[in-house]
């Protein structure tokens, strides 16, 4: 009963501080974000809540972590559902196509023009906006954490074998793949089955689509077609390495992933995302000397730019005006120069604004350690102008979508299917998943 | 059970039963049948509205081959894990009830597991299992690809039973044993002046008389495997490689909660109630009627 | 436990030895990982020694999960479901048992059905109960009629609300309701002998007086047992406290804090993977649940009445 009563004290006493703590901010107008990061980047994004309370006394933002990406879209689905949600809410990329068609939210460029913001939208990374706008070009949404995937090699084994560059062209990759084989390195280069990095990356930088009708901007009856690209003959290069033994598939479940294997100096090469880079600089071995550089491409292959991973915040419909005056205010505060270069010093994402990538650039950020190398992300995102292939995927379940062709990718690397038999297989399932969600969402086109 | 002496006051025995009633009509009906009604439409997760699709959810579940596979992997896993969970369980408490020295450390240690919360386990298990860095690495070593879950579905499988299982050791462990310190101590004493030994007693006596708790356990370990597994797989393998450890609810989960799939999940989840009900009162009619209640 | 039998003590000890290491190897894989630096738990293979860095990860974990205050939260919400539970579960189980009234088996079977639908897949309208926990009140009302009648009646229109979000009812009421219990229990009652019964009815004893003088005290253990098991189920409890509360200051539980500990994966964030500290709150977290276990341990007593014939 002792444990009772001093619950009930606690109780008691933290709702009279509650109360006293409301006296002081009555005139502040209050409003949630509800987010999906955890650990120290969960604490990073409620650095930049805490440095918009301290930077203004008219709104206080209250930032909210739900745990993860999915809870994050879940949780704010229920409470959307029971007119209990928060007035911003960060949703990952492949999220984005459920919620354009839904109508629940605020469109951004409406948002800030209705509270006199001035917002010059090609501030923003044309490769970045574009993955979270119209198929028009209209922002919904604002860009948040960015990254997009690049190449992490290992400076002291290529040294090994007299070389002092990075990859440019995947055709290298397998060169330096067997002479550091031959050198004696187990693992020369790592990759994993997430299909992010294997086949969005590349079909973008290749300028190859996924699907048809833009990757699916242009319309709900749009079809996967990855089984038809010369994301075929990635494949099979893939798999011809890891028979070889110059590649190797580092995952959770077979013991290191590939940060981990990197990072441990056990693989050479590997790609991951930019946002990555920030984990290698604090776990690398001590003394490992590693370099970043641009995702290869086959040889005789002009450059488009690479994708956008990440996430971005929304205003949901519903809330009242004063709220989403906080939120422009918000929206506002994150896109000034100071305020990204705050976010990308603190965590390894990228700044979303040309301004803001100059401002940083200008101060000499991307020249001193840890933060050198991330501009290659940066020059990968701009590497060309944003085509139909490039500027995102619009796809419906797109989630499932990925399961099935990671499920896939896994048959063909463990020999249990040839790399046609897969990607057909995955491709034929997708479209299923494509045509169900076309179903869900009859008489309605994507903005 | 129906010719068991009771109390004859009706109304306090409806009394008794309300509050759970009410509880569980408002918290677990309620919500679960709007639930299940998106299995016969498609239902838009944000709430823009749905459409009746009649049966179509259905259909397009029992024409695909990867689910019937589910099927067949979620039974093999809610055997499996039962089995693997109610038998060491069962040895350990039933050992352990002999009460010899340290008896008591025995006893708490055993029930920790429980206790551990579900993404420290992961991280133990992840250590464990993995090939080239964990407890097998040295295997491997001797033997290569002795065992390799990263690509073989059969050691995936291996792994999310062992891996569930070991939580339900530490469940079924206290209940088996409080179960057996419910059996009076004077049964157990006239075993043994009948010169029964402990083995003997332990299946003549001690076995019979738990019965009504091998049973419970027995429903609900399979319950569970069926209904509750999905973390397990979400933390270790995500279903892989190749969906060999996709298992229903694993795949309820998925297209639910992360894919937003709310209909097909719904139908689904329609499916997986039906089978764990079947398997249930299976048990209930030709299991219960075995049992020993006094 | 009478007899000498030597061979068979080594046995057991050797059997029980063998289940505590089973039991043992991930705890200590868990306790290793929280003594290692950043540097070293990222390294894979990561010894099976600990190291040196304790202390340090504790206190990291402690303080920037705050996990003081929300621990005692979770102690409250934890101590709430298991009495809960238990209260309901064996009054319900003793109705069943004991009581012939129509629909009793139907009654069981709905409340066993509970157990097979996790909540991931009835999150949203989940949701909107505990937002409004009378919300089916309200439609029951609506469809029969009698809002309609209230509102005629008195000109004012029925709209019944209890918001559970943010509260302590919120937390622990939808967890109360599962079905573990009752069964557990049905169980236990179903051995008590027809005999006892019959006595106690012959003697004119009531109903409650029964289950208040000879059920409870018979089933001691199993209530241990199941007290146990549903604190510590309380306690790990994650997606639903996440989901009611957003007031984390007041509410938040000690879980719900450990999960903001794990790192983001490096596919999507690429955070720092500090997973020794992470694991250090897991031990923090950890020692409340095994405070109960050892403190259970003690009406783990062998019955010395009852079903004795």
């Amino acid at each position: 009963m002792q444990i009772f009563r001093r619950a009930a004290m606690a109780l008691a006493f933290s709702t009279m501080l509650g109360v006293a703590a409301d006296a002081t901010a009555q005139q502040r107008i209050k409003f949630e974000l509800w987010q999906g990061l955890t650990g120290d980047l969960g604490e990073r994004v409620n650095d930049v809540c805490k440095r918009f309370n301290e930077s203004q006394a008219e709104f206080e933002i209250a930032c909210i972590s739900q745990g993860s990406y999915d809870e994050a879209v879940q949780n704010s689905i229920a409470a959307f559902r029971a007119k209990k949600h928060p007035t911003i809410v960060q949703v990952f990329d492949a999220g984005t196509a459920d919620l354009m068609l839904s109508g629940a939210f605020y469109p951004a460029k409406q948002l800030m023009a209705d509270f006199g913001h001035q917002v010059d939208w090609s501030r923003y990374f044309p490769g970045i906006s574009n993955y979270y706008a119209t198929s028009k070009g209209e922002l919904y949404s604002f860009p948040f954490n960015s990254s997009t995937a690049i190449f992490y090699w290992n400076k002291d084994a290529f040294a090994k074998v007299g070389r002092t560059a990075g990859p440019k062209t995947w055709e290298e990759v397998e060169g330096i793949s067997r002479e550091l084989k031959k050198a004696g390195y187990a693992c020369p280069f790592a990759f994993e089955h997430d299909t992010w990095q294997m086949m969005e990356q590349f079909s973008a930088i290749h300028g190859q689509p996924i699907a048809t009708r833009g990757n699916g901007y242009e319309g709900l009856d749009a079809e996967l077609v990855f089984n038809k690209t010369r994301f075929v003959d990635y494949v099979k290069f893939l798999k011809k390495g890891l028979d070889e033994g110059i590649f190797a598939i580092k995952e959770k479940v077979s013991g290191a992933t590939i940060s981990e294997a990197f990072s441990s100096g056990d693989c050479q090469m590997t790609m991951m995302s930019v946002a990555g880079h920030g984990t290698v600089s604090k776990t690398a071995k001590a003394g490992m000397n590693w370099d970043v550089a641009m995702l290869p491409l086959f040889d005789g292959t002009k450059r488009t730019n690479s994708l956008v991973g990440g996430a971005s915040l929304w205003a949901l419909s519903g809330k009242s005006k004063d709220e989403y005056r906080g939120a422009a205010a918000f929206f506002a505060f994150i896109a000034k120069p100071e305020s990204e270069e705050f976010f990308s010093t603190v965590t390894g994402y990228i700044p979303v604004t040309i301004p803001g990538f100059n401002f940083m650039k200008a101060k000499g950020f991307y020249e001193k350690a840890p933060y050198k190398g991330r501009e290659v992300a940066l020059e990968s995102l701009t590497a060309s102008e944003v085509t139909p292939n490039s500027r995102g995927i619009r796809l419906g379940g797109f989630i499932q979508i990925r399961k099935e062709t990671r499920d896939a990718l896994q048959a063909i690397f463990s020999d249990k299917m040839t790399v046609e038999a897969g990607l057909n297989q995955a491709v034929e399932r997708g479209n299923a998943i494509l045509r169900r969600f076309e179903r869900t969402y009859a008489g309605k086109q994507l903005p | 059970m129906e010719n068991r002496p009771h109390f004859k006051t009706l109304w306090l025995g409806v009394l008794l039963v309300l509050p759970q009633l009410l509880l569980v009509l408002t918290f677990f009906y309620w919500p679960t049948g709007a639930a299940l009604f998106w299995a016969f439409t498609l239902e838009q997760p944000w709430g823009g509205g749905s459409q009746f699709v009649g049966l179509d959810n259905f259909s397009n579940i029992f024409t695909d081959r990867f689910y019937w596979e589910s099927v067949l992997r979620s039974l093999v896993f809610g055997v499996g894990a039962s089995a693997l969970a109610m038998g060491i369980a069962l040895v350990l408490a039933l050992f352990c009830d002999r009460q010899l020295r340290g008896y008591a450390y025995y006893r708490t240690a055993l029930v920790w597991p429980f206790a551990v919360a579900a993404p420290a386990a992961a991280v133990a298990f992840r250590y464990i299992f993995a090939p080239e860095a964990g407890v097998f690495a040295a295997l491997n070593q001797l033997y290569p690809n002795l065992w390799n879950p990263a690509t073989n579905g059969d050691h995936a499988m291996i792994m999310i039973i062992i891996a569930y299982s070991w939580k339900y050791v530490a469940y079924n462990f206290i209940f088996f044993l409080a179960g057996l310190q419910a059996i009076p101590r004077s049964l157990v004493e006239a075993g043994a002046m009948d010169g029964a030994g402990v083995l003997r007693r332990m299946r003549d006596i001690q076995l019979p008389l738990l019965t009504p708790t091998f049973f419970f356990l027995l429903v609900i370990n399979l319950t569970d495997s069926f209904v509750d597994s999905f973390g397990i797989v979400d933390i270790t393998t995500e279903g892989g490689p190749s969906k060999a450890t996709t298992l229903m609810v694993y795949k309820i989960y998925f297209d639910g909660f992360k894919g937003l799939d709310y209909s097909g999940a719904a139908a689904q989840s329609i499916v997986l109630m039906v089978l764990v009900m079947t398997l249930t009162v299976v048990q209930f009619r030709y299991i219960e009627r075995r049992i020993h209640y006094k | 436990m009478i007899e000498r039998t030597p061979v068979l003590n080594i046995a057991t000890h050797a059997i029980l030895v063998v289940g505590l290491l089973i039991a043992f190897l991930p705890m200590w894989l868990v306790f290793v990982a929280a003594t290692l630096t950043i540097e070293q738990i990222n390294n894979p293979p990561i010894s099976l020694l600990p190291g040196s860095e304790l202390i340090a990860n504790l206190t990291a974990a402690w303080n920037r999960a705050q996990l003081g205050s929300k621990m005692l939260n979770s102690l409250f919400v934890a101590l709430l479901v298991a009495s809960g539970k238990i209260a309901i579960a064996s009054l319900t189980a003793f109705a069943i048992v004991f009581f012939r009234f129509p629909g009793r088996m139907v009654v069981f079977w709905m409340i066993f059905v509970t157990l097979m639908l996790p909540l991931e897949v009835r999150i949203v309208p989940t949701y909107a109960v505990a937002a409004n926990a009378l919300a089916p009140a309200q439609a029951v009302l609506e469809v029969v009629g009698i809002a309609w009648l209230w509102q005629v009646l008195t000109g004012v229109k029925l709209a019944l609300e209890w918001n559970l979000l943010n509260s302590y009812t919120g937390l622990v009421l939808p967890l109360v309701a599962t079905a573990t219990g009752t069964f557990l229990f049905r169980q236990f009652y179903m051995t008590i002998p027809a005999e006892i019964v019959e006595a106690a009815r012959m003697d004119g004893a009531r109903p409650l007086r029964f289950l208040r003088d000879m059920l409870i005290p018979l089933s001691k253990t199993n209530m241990a047992a199941l007290f146990t098991i549903m604190f510590i189920y309380a306690w790990n409890q994650y997606l639903w406290p996440i989901l009611v509360t957003t007031d984390r200051a007041n509410y938040g539980t000690a879980v719900m804090e450990l999960k903001r500990l794990i790192p983001t994966s490096a596919s999507t964030g690429g955070g720092t993977p500090d997973w020794n500290v992470a694991m250090a709150g897991c031990l923090i977290v950890m020692l409340p649940p095994l405070v109960v276990v050892a403190l259970m341990q003690r009406y783990f007593v062998r019955g010395l009445i009852g079903a004795d014939k």
